[in-house]
């Protein structure tokens, strides 16, 4: 005797259609997401253009972030450092007229971080410098962006936007260069 | 195109949404959360971000003012090492001293001036502004001052020294009192005493463990807590290691064993409080056996005849052969060394039995010389003993504050009512002060008793200087730095008393307005009669050099040279030692310890102090009664047992820890645990063994002889988990440690017993 199981089966037909049209849907908002949010170039608090400073007016990496050459972290200039040159310069500017919103009131700015490494990875900014690797070769071309974006960079040497830094991205440079213990892990996995 | 039905429809509408927004919010918390950069407002001098700044200063955990490494980021410190260019302790540090960190970072801190509101010890304070706090604090003193009352005002500090020191000696010079106290539990009063006596020196001489070849400690834990154990570390390290054909041999003689008695090569245990005795018994083989020439040979015959070899052995408890062999091998090792203190210097012939050791060190020539004990210069500037009070000291305090002598009373960092006696009522007599001020940093149980807390900052933030003692053999001294701004609002205990002096109207006699003014003042001085070789060109570079190096000397020693002053030989000997209680009804000699960890107890609200387990029995977080394996058979206990330790002057409760390495009639407990207040890792958490310490004293300096209260032992039924981190402490058949002796060996050519596997072998040396 001939017995199917397809009757059977027909009556899940609803619900199978029910979940497939779940599992897309949840596709297509976790999509949506990450296209529309993708949190890789957030919203300053100061509209500050690194086009005007770095592009524009040749204003060199290392004046600003002094501490690259020296430190594991870049530092983010001091809001005294702004005023520095802000007290003069483009003083009737909205955007310099909040920076000195916070002079006054002796606040830092809460710049938000978009290039960001783990905890788990020992990076320094110092070594690298010091190899003489240009800062555009893993922040991208940073002089030409009003506001900063994860810029990654490709094996071909060309730049992918919104592209988060992953591991690869070290090792394809330190693969490239042959960098002594480059590839050990415990270079950077201390 | 199949037919769906409006519901099917609504319903996959309905799913589709929800799926589009859960999967929408999915990858929202996914998300690599926001990170800021927060910025400098102002660029910071002394640091740049990301990279550590060290900072020399000087350790404050004990009295052996070893100097620091204090790695600080982004304006915090991080950790705490030795300095290597510091003579005390190159580089090396002690797991205390480490835990600075936990003083100034301790959230049971004190955050601001209080004033206590309801009952005295009520707790009920109540924040104040600096402001009232000094003003109130400087309108009593004033009014003592012009009513020329000045001495009824105490300044009683934790053990200080350099220009801290100095200043509260100008202030209450100021004021015409002359009750300047210091008190430390652990202060070596017995040492300096013995050491007046015999060398005629009112400070220590350096021992030079590095450079000896054969040890004799008498109970003093040199490795442990014995006045500098981080530079004495060292130097065993070297007698050891450090010599290629050499090695170092330590003998440690004490009824319990100690650190120091777990690494020597022999342990000995004399009947608590026969040290003495036994060295003097030493001494007289030596002399018998002519191993001393001396031209006052006749005299120390003389005076050691009492002390023979049988006589000793039988007073002491320690076998004649024995007696003789560590009187040869002394005798005849060149150089070697004897040093005593610990529980040995506390009992009521203390000062009698370190003049003993120090007549061992003169009968075989162990002064002046490397490798023995040198003489060190004058300390280049003040140190904490000529104002250390003693236990008796301490009792006429508190008699005087009975009978209404003392008016005010400020307390700096010293904590006496944890640290005495019960028995000597010093917490009743405080009551009897009308006005009690701490300056500590914490809330211990004598500042619990304040009634105005004017909060110190941590050594850590704060100014200060120290000369070491004991000495290192020539001129040094350090200055103290502040490595990070003050957590809270608290100042620098120099900066109160400058406070309180300028309310006072004190500017000539106390013209400084800062405590770092008042160092530099101080340390130009140290400049200007500096030799030429420190020198630099400008008083500046000169203090700027010091600040960075952490450390100043000079290259100029003592000459070696010693002559006994007379009388000294006459009145040597050292008479049995007193005990209190009868041995019928306290048949148990209580030797309470200060703990390698906790100190007198100022380190027991440290938590890493706390988990740091005891290095001869590994409890952490808590109080033990170490005793004889023998005695616990006979009494019936086994370990954890809870137990009343009882004296004529009280009862604490303790768990039992079986300890073969203490004699049989003798218990011991570690000091620092059984805190009433003292912060949330203190409190409540095992006791006080000083609480029921007779006030029996030494008779020549009047310290507390804390190593001569009998005790007995009684069981409550109760048990408890002791919290260790060792197990047992035999080796069951596992083979851990083989030895063999020498000659096996090397008649054999092989070692007996030892297989493939077998972990490698000791071999002991005879």
């Amino acid at each position: 005797m001939n017995v199917s199981i397809v009757p059977a089966l027909k009556v899940l037909r609803p619900a199978a259609l029910l979940g497939a049209v779940v599992l897309f849907s949840l596709v297509v908002g976790y999509w949506a997401n990450v296209v529309f949010l993708p949190g890789t170039s957030p919203e300053q608090p100061i509209n500050f253009s690194h086009k005007v400073h770095a592009g524009d007016n040749e204003i060199p990496c290392m004046y600003c972030h002094t501490q690259a050459r020296r430190s594991i972290s870049a530092g983010v200039p001091s809001v005294s450092k702004c005023v520095g040159c802000h007290a003069e310069v483009a003083t009737e500017r909205p955007q310099i007229r909040k920076l000195m919103n916070y002079w006054d009131n002796k606040e830092p700015i809460p710049w938000i971080k978009v290039h960001d490494l783990p905890d788990f990875v020992h990076f320094t900014h110092k070594r690298h410098i010091k190899a003489g690797i240009e800062c555009q070769t893993c922040h991208g071309p940073v002089e030409t962006m009003d506001r900063i974006r994860v810029t990654s960079r490709a094996l071909d040497g060309s730049f992918q936007l919104d592209t988060p830094w992953e591991m690869g991205l070290c090792l394809n440079c330190h693969r490239q260069y042959e960098v002594e213990n480059g590839t050990d892990c415990w270079t950077c996995h201390k | 195109m199949p037919y769906i039905e409006r519901r099917e429809f609504l319903k996959l509408v309905g799913a589709g949404s929800v799926g589009v927004g859960a999967g929408f919010m999915l990858r929202e918390t996914i998300k690599h959360p926001q990170e800021y950069l927060i910025p400098h407002v102002l660029a910071p001098e002394d640091f740049s971000t990301g990279i550590a700044t060290w900072y020399n200063t000087v350790c404050s955990m004990c009295s052996a003012g070893c100097g620091i490494s204090v790695r600080t980021r982004e304006g915090r410190a991080k950790k705490i090492e030795g300095n290597p260019s510091h003579p005390v302790s190159q580089g090396r540090l002690c797991a205390l001293g480490q835990s600075g960190l936990q003083v100034l970072y301790n959230p049971d801190r004190l955050t601001g001036p209080l004033m206590q509101t309801a009952k005295r010890g009520s707790d009920a304070f109540l924040p104040i502004t600096w402001e009232e706090g000094l003003s109130r604090v400087s309108e009593r003193l004033d009014l003592l001052r012009a009513a020329d009352r000045g001495s009824r005002i105490c300044l009683l500090s934790q053990g200080v020294g350099g220009h801290l020191a100095q200043l509260f000696e100008l202030f209450m010079g100021q004021l015409g009192s002359e009750r300047l106290l210091h008190y430390d539990f652990d202060h070596p009063h017995t040492l300096y005493a013995a050491n007046q006596l015999f060398f005629g020196e009112d400070h220590l001489p350096y021992y030079d463990l590095k450079n000896t070849r054969y040890l004799l400690s008498f109970g003093a834990d040199y490795l442990g807590n014995w006045i500098s154990p981080v530079h004495h570390s060292l130097g065993f390290g070297h007698s050891r290691q450090g010599r290629p054909d050499v090695r170092g041999r330590f003998v440690q003689i004490e009824p319990r064993m100690s650190l120091s008695g777990a690494a020597a090569d022999e342990w000995i245990a004399a009947r608590p409080g026969t040290e003495g005795i036994l060295a003097l018994g030493l001494a007289h083989h030596i002399v018998a056996q002519g191993h001393y020439q001396g031209t006052d040979r006749d005299d120390w015959t003389q005076a050691l005849r009492g002390y023979t070899t049988t006589q000793v052995a039988e007073q002491t408890g320690v076998p004649a052969a024995t007696i003789t062999r560590l009187a040869d091998t002394f005798a005849q090792t060149n150089p070697s060394l004897a040093i005593g203190g610990g529980g040995a210097g506390n009992h009521s012939n203390g000062v009698d039995t370190l003049v003993a050791v120090n007549a061992l060190n003169y009968l075989v020539d162990n002064l002046g010389k490397a490798g023995g004990l040198l003489f060190n210069p004058e300390p280049a500037g003040r140190v904490s003993h000529p104002r250390q009070a003693s236990f008796r000291t301490m009792l006429e305090l508190a008699e005087d504050a009975r009978q209404g002598r003392i008016e005010v009373l400020i307390i700096n960092g010293t904590n006496p009512v944890f640290t005495m006696p019960a028995s000597a009522g010093f917490a009743e007599a405080l009551a009897q002060i009308p006005l009690i001020v701490s300056l500590s940093s914490f809330m211990d149980e004598t500042t619990a008793l304040a009634d105005v807390i004017l909060p110190s900052h941590t050594y850590l933030e704060s100014w200060g200087d120290d000369f070491p003692e004991p000495g290192i053999g020539f001129p040094t001294g350090a200055i103290s730095q502040p490595v990070v701004s003050p957590l809270y609002d608290t100042r620098e205990t120099g900066e109160i008393i400058l406070g309180l002096a300028r309310r006072l109207g004190l500017h000539d006699a106390i013209p400084w307005s800062s405590m770092e003014d008042c160092l530099k003042d101080g340390w130009r001085e140290i400049y200007e009669r500096a030799s030429q070789e420190t020198r630099t060109e400008s008083f500046e570079s000169f203090w700027r050099a010091i600040l960075k190096a952490g450390v100043w000397g000079e290259k100029s020693h003592r000459e070696p040279t010693f002559t006994l002053a007379k009388g000294v030989i006459d009145n040597i000997g050292v008479p049995a030692p007193e005990f209190s209680g009868s041995p019928i009804d306290y048949p148990f000699v209580l030797l309470p310890y200060v703990s390698n960890t906790l100190r007198d107890g100022r380190a027991a609200n440290l938590p890493w102090m706390q988990e740091l387990p005891d290095p001869m029995t590994s409890v952490v977080y808590g109080s033990w009664v170490e005793m004889n394996p023998t005695t616990a058979k006979e009494l019936g206990l086994t370990e954890g047992d809870l137990v009343d330790i009882e004296s004529l002057h009280g009862r604490i409760r303790a768990p039992v820890y079986v300890f073969p390495a203490i004699m049989p009639d003798v218990v011991a407990m570690p000091i620092g645990q059984g805190h009433s207040e003292y912060g949330r890792y203190a409190k409540n958490r095992g006791a006080n063994p000083i609480e029921i310490l007779s006030p029996q004293m030494e008779q020549h300096t009047g310290g507390l002889a804390s190593s001569a209260t009998r005790v007995k032992i009684v069981a409550t039924g109760q048990r408890v988990k002791l919290v260790k981190t060792g197990g047992t402490s035999r080796d069951l058949g596992r083979a851990i440690v083989q030895t063999t002796d020498a000659t096996t060996q090397s008649k054999t050519g092989s070692i007996h017993g030892a297989k493939m596997n077998s972990i490698p072998i000791t071999t002991v040396t005879t």
